[in-house]
Parts: structure tokens; C-alpha cells; sequence
């Protein structure tokens, strides 16, 4: 418990740095952030405004304090194109976001899993090489690429799947997100494979499975009590940084199918210009991120006891 | 402490019976004919080198080899063949009848579970116990062999644990559901020698209070003859001699059974370098603390929380004298690297000096701190991980010469050829990477570097423990004959106190970062005042004469 509290504390701090880094990005940009905010084609009268209203003119210092202090109250700005909250248009577009994320997690561990046993049992024979080659090919099909042809083979030419869109019940969201799910899953299923096999290959042949032979142990428990606990680790970790990168990284997948969820939202601003809607996509997607390895460390630690330190 | 078993043990049926056995891994015959019988209740001690053999056969009993192994004889366990057992039969015998333990007791627990449930597993398979009433005796069996609160530490994970803890747990899970033969491979190797003679004491209890018959499996005849009643001997995946334990030592008849016996650490005595002429030491360390910082994290700064430093040298005293030999003796971790480390200034220091040829060495910059090392040279543990994998061992020991401006390269090569004639290498390996060399001449291309610079002291740190026995009197010889030519200052750091007193001329025993005893080497050795020096004296085992005693005693 002490361990948990100790890296919650330790998030914050992270946290922190992570408003401080997402404040600074639209400084950072060249030029007057206030043109910048207002578009190219702004009267001088408009951009005086938005520095008025963004309090622009104001010191930095200053102005990181009322950044601060909105974010405290939720407030991480407005769009200028929906004319919304920020906050309000991710509370909105993330529930698709998150749904395919769980669709392509529970479409891909599933096999992974079983792909990467059945290739570590014998490595080097057939099913292994088959396994291994297919694997390949998934990861360097380019996610677009398989997104277009399957929308196109399945949804347009035999109609199985709608082409775009989210539905509006559960068993209509299952149906859109399919092939949006299926495409992405295919390119991470060889990338769990990959690191799960050669895991398992190692710790098979580890000094404690010898040891736990030599006490008796029959193949099938030393498999699933030793072998798979031990190998799962490593995984674990890669798993964390795919979800991380899927809630932020579904862009392209969403923009093939139209799917309405942050990866289209964060299209659609950088493409307009909104720029507080992209900088509180920043930060949500940095959040996340931090999120997710938070739980996977978690996680970690009840698995391994050496992690509790 | 009792001796080996009388023969009369030796009476009735083998319960080993490993008959004309050979092991082929596709073209390499790794075994050759090997055949031997381990009686109830009996301790045989296999020696032999790396590759000689000796894991194999006793994985071979286990079943234990790969499937690429192809096995051929027979093997007898209570006059059942095991050849051709199924998995499910292996399952019955191993664990229940006969146990194994390794060298490595922190690679061979599953670093997953707490140890309590390891040593309960067996005991859940084998005997049909539930898994509370397993833990139970598991915390029982802690207890026996030797581990203090054992309810509470049946509840630890392996990497709580120190490393002798870790190996009375796999002795514990072992015996746990009382088998009558245990092997045990090299068992005590990565211990500390303390701990070492602990668990050889235990495993000779185990053996005399409930007749377990040992298989023990070590490069160290001394050891052997200690616990065991019969030895064999093996090399190359032959046994060149088996018999009674005293006549191993005492009257060896196989010529490869001699050198091992020459070999022990503490046969030779080594001459001694060059007589001490100058009036102030070479090398002088006055009151030195290396201290290493602790972690902190973010949580501790906040809470204000100090680091407390971890002193690895504690006010350490020391002299050595040009020409003068010196052995630093300690357990892991009683600080002995860090000194070595401290001189060549890889660590500094948080307080006190250390003065080379009178003139501290802290603050050197530039050129002079150059001059420091080129003066000071080292030789380090691992001879294939101190060299670079990419350089020939010529370029290796030349690499120095030119770094150092002392010649271009073409005449550096020049002079690394005649240094490797030096170490009694043949020029042939010149052209070769260390993996394409053996252990013993991977560390003599490590010397032969350290020596291309002319350096005043030589660092040697535990430059023989990753070595063979034979290989490693191979490599005291080098070096003895190398300072009597090159007049060399020596600093030899072991953990091993027979090497050191019979190679050195001066001592000082380290522990916990402090000198606990210093002096003349024989006399530490022979007359040690201090309790800590006394039980590391205590826990050698050494040769000669002491089997020869015993027996006379019992008989």
C-alpha cells in the first residue's frame, strides 16, 4: 500500500511537468501565439482582442498561474471552432476512442497469447516459421492501407460492415468498430507475439524451471505456474506503451472510417487551427499516457515482488 | 567435526548404479564410458574442471539433460533402470527419491513465489499434503536447516534473501520430502567461504542424521575431502581415478589427479619478490572512506528525508612498500573493489588520502593524472568482460603502448608480440578475439596489457576465482616470476585466504569497509587473532595431511 501511495505522490510531480510542457507548446510556437491563435487572415483589431482575452499581455508567470488555476476548475480552454469547452468536446468524442481501444485490446491479447505459446513450444518448426512470417507481414502492412481495403472489400463490396460511423447501441457500436478494430488489432497482434515468444524461450529454459523438474514438477505445471507468470513481465510493459499509443494513436484508423472519436476531433482542429483544442488534446493524451503506465506498473508489482521496491 | 562414513556403509546394494554411461550432443561425446555406484547413506565427492563432465553425469541420472542429449548405458536407481522412464515416471522419482541442488541458488528459485510455497510444492505433488498443512512443514523444515525466525521468512521472496538463505532453501525444498540421494552441484561456489563451510556442515548433518546419500559435485578437491568418504575424479567426460577420499589426496596415481592436488590454493609457496629497500611506502592510504550516496526519490526530498550513505571504506590504513607483494583479503562486500577502484581513482574519496609515492593522488589533472595511470595498472575478475570483444589480443595489449604516446602503433604491435611471449602465450594466439581464447589466457592477455605500460603497482582484483584450479596455479606462477623479473608492486586481492598467504607477504583482512587484521601473511594465516579472521581461517579447507589424520583417529 505504502508503495502506491509513494507513486501517486511521484505523479503529481509528473503531472506537473507535464502542464508546465503543454503551457509552454503554444509559446513555443514561432510568431505571436496571439496571431497564431487568431489564423492567417485575422484583422490586427482581432488579434489585439484575442491577446486581451487570452491575456496574452500579461507576463508569463502570470499567465501560467490563471493556466494553472483553470486547469484546477477543469477549464483547459475553448474552442474557437465549436465554439465549446474543450473539456466538453473530449468528453464527447472520447467514448468512441475508448471503445475501440478495448475492442482492439480484446480482439488482440486473445490470440497473441495463444499465437506466441504455440510458436515458443517448439521453436524453429513449422508452425513457429508460419506464425513468425505472417507476423511480419501484418506488422508492415501499413494500418491505412488494410483499413481501405477492408472497408472496401467487406463493407462496400460485400456490405457485412458499415463503412463508417459509431452506432448508437453497444451491439451497434460492435458492428461499426469492427473492422476499425480488427485492422489496428492485426497490426499489434504480431508485436505482442514477437515479444511474448522470445519471453517465453528464455525463461523455458531458465535455471528455476530446471530446478523445479528436478523437484518433480510435470511440464504442463512448471508451464503455466513458472514459465508463463515469468514471461508475461516483459510483455506487460510493451502491452502499456501499445494501449497508451492506441488512445492517442487511432488517428489513422479513425479517419479511414470516419469513426467520430479524439482521433478525428485532433484531425479536424490541427486541420482548423482550433488551438486550444489540439493543446488539450496534448495534455489529455500525456495524462493518459502517464495513466496507463501508473496501472501497468501496478499491475507489475502484483505479479513481481521485486517491482514493489 | 565428524569425518567420512566408515566402509562398513559400503556394504549391500548401490543406490546409484550409473553403469558404462556416455553422452553425445549431436558430434560431441561430451561423457565416455563413465561408470560408477553411489551406496545408501554414503557422501562421493566428483572433482573435476569446467567441462570435465561432472554436471552431466549427475543431470544425466536426473533426466535432466536436453532432448538433444542422446544418453547410452545404464542408469540404476534401487535396482529400478531408468532408461526410457516416461515424462510421468521421472515426475514420480525426482523431487520424491532423489533431489538435486545447483550452484546458483538465486537463478534456480523462481523469483514469483515466496520461498515458503516453493518448498511446500514438492510436498503437495509427492506426498498428497494439502497446501496448509505443506506450509506448515515447510516452516518445520526451514527451521532445520538453519534459518532463524522461519515462519517469517517462509513468507519471503528469493530476493529478500542473502545467498547461503537462498541455498538452505533449496536444500530445504530438496530434502523436504526426504529423499535418499541428494546431488549437489557445486553448491557452495557463489558463496562467501563463511557461509561456505555452513553449508557443507549442514549438508554433512543432513547426511548423518537421516542417511542421506550425497552426490557432491565441486572443483575443490579441498572440500571434497573434507566432507566425503569417496572421490572421483574426472576430465574430459573420462574418469581418470575413483577410490577412497585419503588416497585421492595422499597418493594420487593418475598424473591428472596429482596436478589437481598441486594445484590446490595454499600447496605452493610462492618465493618471495624483491627485498624492501626504501625507507617511505610506494603507495600509502591514510584514513580512507569512500562513501556510496543512497537512493532517494522524489518522496524522500520531500518529506526532508536524509540520505544515508553507505560507507564501503571505513577509515582504512594501509602501506605497501616498492617491490612489496600485498593481499587484501574479504567476504563480498567487505570493500576490497572499492579500494582497488579508490586507487586508480574510479571512486573518490569522501575523507583521508591516498598517496602515491608520497603525493596524493585526489587532485591530479592532465598529464599528471595520465602519469597515475600509466603507473598504476589493474587486472580485472572477468577475463572475457574486461577485454573488448572486437580487438585481437595483440591490439588489445598494444592499444595502451600508443594511447600513451610511448610508440607509434606499428612499434607497439612490436612491442605487444614480445609481451605476449612474456605471459608464455604462443604468437599464434596473437591474431585471435577473446571468445576464440580460454578462460586462462583471456586473463593472461589482461595481464600482458596492464604490464605494457611498465607499471609501477599492479592491481590484480579476484583475477584467479573465475578460473580453474589448474589454470589458476598456472597464473600465480606467471605472475610470481613476473615480479621477481620486473621488480613489480603488487596488490592481490582475493577472497580466498590460502592463495593469499601463500603469494603474499603481507595481508590485511577487510571487512564491512574496514581493515580488521594486518601482517605478516603466514602468520594471519597460521595464528589469526581477530574472531573474524579466525572463522575465515576455520572455513578453508585445505589438503595436506588433514584426511590422513582423521582416518587414523576413526580406525
Amino acid at each position: 500500500m505504502q508503495i502506491v501511495l509513494r507513486r501517486i505522490i511521484q505523479l503529481i510531480f509528473v503531472l506537473a511537468g507535464i502542464c508546465i510542457v503543454t503551457f509552454l507548446l503554444v509559446h513555443m510556437v514561432p510568431g505571436d501565439p496571439a496571431r497564431v491563435i487568431a489564423g492567417d487572415r485575422a484583422s490586427p483589431e482581432t488579434i489585439e482582442a484575442i491577446r486581451q482575452r487570452f491575456g496574452l499581455d500579461r507576463p508569463l508567470w502570470q499567465q501560467f498561474v490563471t493556466y494553472a488555476g483553470n486547469l484546477f476548475a477543469g477549464d483547459i480552454g475553448q474552442s474557437m471552432r465549436y465554439k465549446r469547452p474543450v473539456v466538453a468536446l473530449i468528453g464527447q468524442y472520447i467514448w468512441p476512442t475508448l471503445f475501440l481501444t478495448g475492442y482492439v485490446i480484446c480482439l488482440a491479447v486473445p490470440p497473441s497469447v495463444a499465437l506466441a505459446i504455440a510458436s515458443a513450444r517448439r521453436p524453429g518448426s513449422l508452425a513457429d516459421q508460419l506464425i513468425r512470417c505472417i507476423g511480419i507481414a501484418g506488422m508492415a502492412i501499413p494500418v491505412f492501407w488494410l483499413g481501405i481495403m477492408m472497408s472496401r472489400f467487406f463493407g462496400v463490396g460485400l456490405g457485412w460492415f458499415p463503412v463508417s460511423g459509431y452506432g448508437k447501441t453497444f451491439a451497434d457500436h460492435l458492428h461499426h468498430l469492427f473492422l476499425p478494430a480488427l485492422s489496428t488489432a492485426i497490426w499489434m497482434v504480431p508485436v505482442l507475439v514477437q515479444s511474448l515468444r522470445a519471453a517465453l524461450i528464455e525463461k523455458a529454459a531458465a535455471d528455476f524451471v530446471v530446478a523445479a523438474r528436478a523437484q518433480g514438477a510435470g511440464e504442463r505445471e512448471i508451464f503455466w505456474r513458472t514459465v508463463l507468470p515469468n514471461a508475461m513481465l516483459p510483455t506487460l510493459n510493451l502491452f502499456g506503451v501499445l494501449v497508451a499509443f492506441l488512445i492517442g494513436g487511432t488517428i489513422i484508423v479513425e479517419t479511414v472510417y470516419a469513426v467520430p472519436g479524439l482521433g478525428t476531433l485532433m484531425v479536424n482542429s490541427l486541420l482548423a487551427r482550433d488551438y486550444q483544442v489540439v493543446q488539450g488534446l496534448t495534455l489529455m493524451f500525456a495524462v493518459t499516457t502517464v495513466a496507463v503506465t501508473f496501472v501497468v506498473d501496478l499491475v507489475s508489482a502484483a505479479i513481481d515482488p521485486r517491482a514493489r521496491l | 567435526m565428524n569425518g567420512p562414513l566408515a566402509p562398513s556403509v559400503m556394504a549391500g546394494r548401490p543406490l546409484l548404479d550409473i553403469a558404462d554411461v556416455s553422452v553425445t550432443f549431436g558430434n560431441t561425446r561430451v561423457l565416455k564410458n563413465v561408470s560408477f555406484q553411489i551406496m545408501p547413506g554414503e557422501i562421493v565427492g566428483i572433482a573435476g574442471e569446467s567441462g570435465s563432465g561432472k554436471s552431466t553425469i549427475c543431470r544425466a541420472a536426473m533426466g535432466l539433460l536436453p532432448s538433444t542429449a542422446e544418453v547410452t548405458g545404464e542408469v540404476c536407481f534401487d535396482d529400478q533402470a531408468l532408461q526410457g522412464l516416461g515424462e510421468a515416471e521421472w515426475m514420480k522419482l525426482r523431487g520424491r527419491d532423489m533431489a538435486m541442488i545447483f550452484q546458483n541458488p538465486a537463478s534456480h528459485l523462481n523469483p514469483l513465489q515466496k520461498v515458503g510455497k516453493q518448498i511446500a510444492q514438492p510436498m503437495i505433488r509427492h506426498l498428497g499434503l494439502s497446501g496448509s498443512e505443506a506450509r506448515e512443514r515447510a516452516v518445520k523444515l526451514l527451521e532445520d536447516v538453519g534459518i532463524r525466525e522461519p515462519a517469517m521468512r517462509a513468507k519471503s521472496y528469493p530476493h529478500e534473501l542473502s545467498g547461503g538463505m537462498k541455498q538452505r532453501v533449496m536444500i530445504a525444498a530438496a530434502i523436504s520430502c526426504a529423499p535418499r540421494l541428494l546431488i549437489a552441484d557445486e553448491p557452495t561456489t557463489a558463496l562467501d567461504v563463511t557461509v561456505q563451510a555452513k553449508i557443507l556442515e549442514l549438508l554433512k548433518d543432513l547426511n548423518r542424521q537421516r542417511g542421506l546419500a550425497i552426490a557432491l559435485i565441486s572443483h575443490d578437491l579441498g572440500v571434497l575431502a573434507d566432507i566425503c568418504s569417496r572421490i572421483i575424479v574426472m576430465r574430459h567426460g573420462q574418469i581418470v581415478e575413483q577410490g577412497e577420499a585419503g588416497q585421492i589426496i595422499d597418493a594420487p596415481q593418475h598424473p591428472y589427479t596429482r596436478l589437481l592436488v598441486d594445484s590446490q590454493p595454499g600447496r605452493k609457496q610462492f618465493k618471495a619478490g624483491w627485498a624492501q629497500t626504501e625507507e617511505t611506502p610506494l603507495l600509502q592510504v591514510e584514513g580512507l572512506r569512500v562513501l556510496f550516496p543512497a537512493k532517494r526519490d522524489i518522496v524522500d526530498i520531500f518529506r526532508n528525508r536524509k540520505a544515508m550513505p553507505f560507507a564501503a571504506l571505513d577509515g582504512v590504513d594501509l602501506a605497501v612498500s616498492a617491490g612489496e607483494t600485498v593481499g587484501i583479503v574479504g567476504e563480498s562486500g567487505s570493500g576490497k573493489s572499492t579500494l582497488a577502484r579508490t586507487i586508480i581513482r574510479q571512486n573518490r574519496a569522501a575523507s583521508g588520502t591516498v598517496k602515491l609515492g608520497g603525493r596524493p593522488i585526489e587532485r591530479l589533472a592532465g598529464r599528471e593524472l595520465l602519469e597515475l595511470r600509466r603507473r598504476v595498472q589493474m587486472v580485472f575478475q572477468n577475463p572475457y568482460d574486461s577485454l573488448n570483444p572486437r580487438m585481437t589480443a595483440l591490439e588489445t595489449i598494444a592499444e595502451p603502448i600508443w594511447r600513451h604516446g610511448m610508440a607509434d602503433r606499428r612499434e607497439a604491435l612490436n612491442q605487444a608480440s614480445k609481451l605476449l611471449d612474456m605471459v608464455e602465450l604462443p604468437a599464434a594466439l596473437g591474431e585471435r578475439k577473446p571468445r576464440q581464447l580460454s578462460g586462462g589466457q583471456c586473463q593472461r592477455v589482461g595481464i600482458a596489457r596492464a604490464l605494457a605500460l611498465q607499471p609501477q603497482v599492479l592491481i590484480a582484483d579476484e583475477i584467479t576465482s573465475a578460473l580453474d584450479v589448474t589454470t589458476q596455479a598456472q597464473i600465480l606462477e606467471l605472475l610470481a616470476r613476473l615480479r621477481r623479473e620486473r621488480a613489480l608492486t603488487l596488490i592481490y586481492i582475493s577472497h580466498d585466504l590460502s592463495v593469499v598467504s601463500s603469494f603474499c607477504q603481507r595481508v590485511y583482512v577487510f571487512r564491512s569497509g574496514r581493515i580488521v587484521e594486518q601482517g605478516a601473511a603466514a602468520k594471519v594465516l597460521t595464528n589469526p587473532q581477530e574472531a573474524y579472521t579466525q572463522e575465515l581461517v576455520a572455513s578453508l579447507h585445505r589438503l595436506p595431511g588433514h584426511v590422513v589424520e582423521r582416518e587414523n583417529i576413526e580406525r
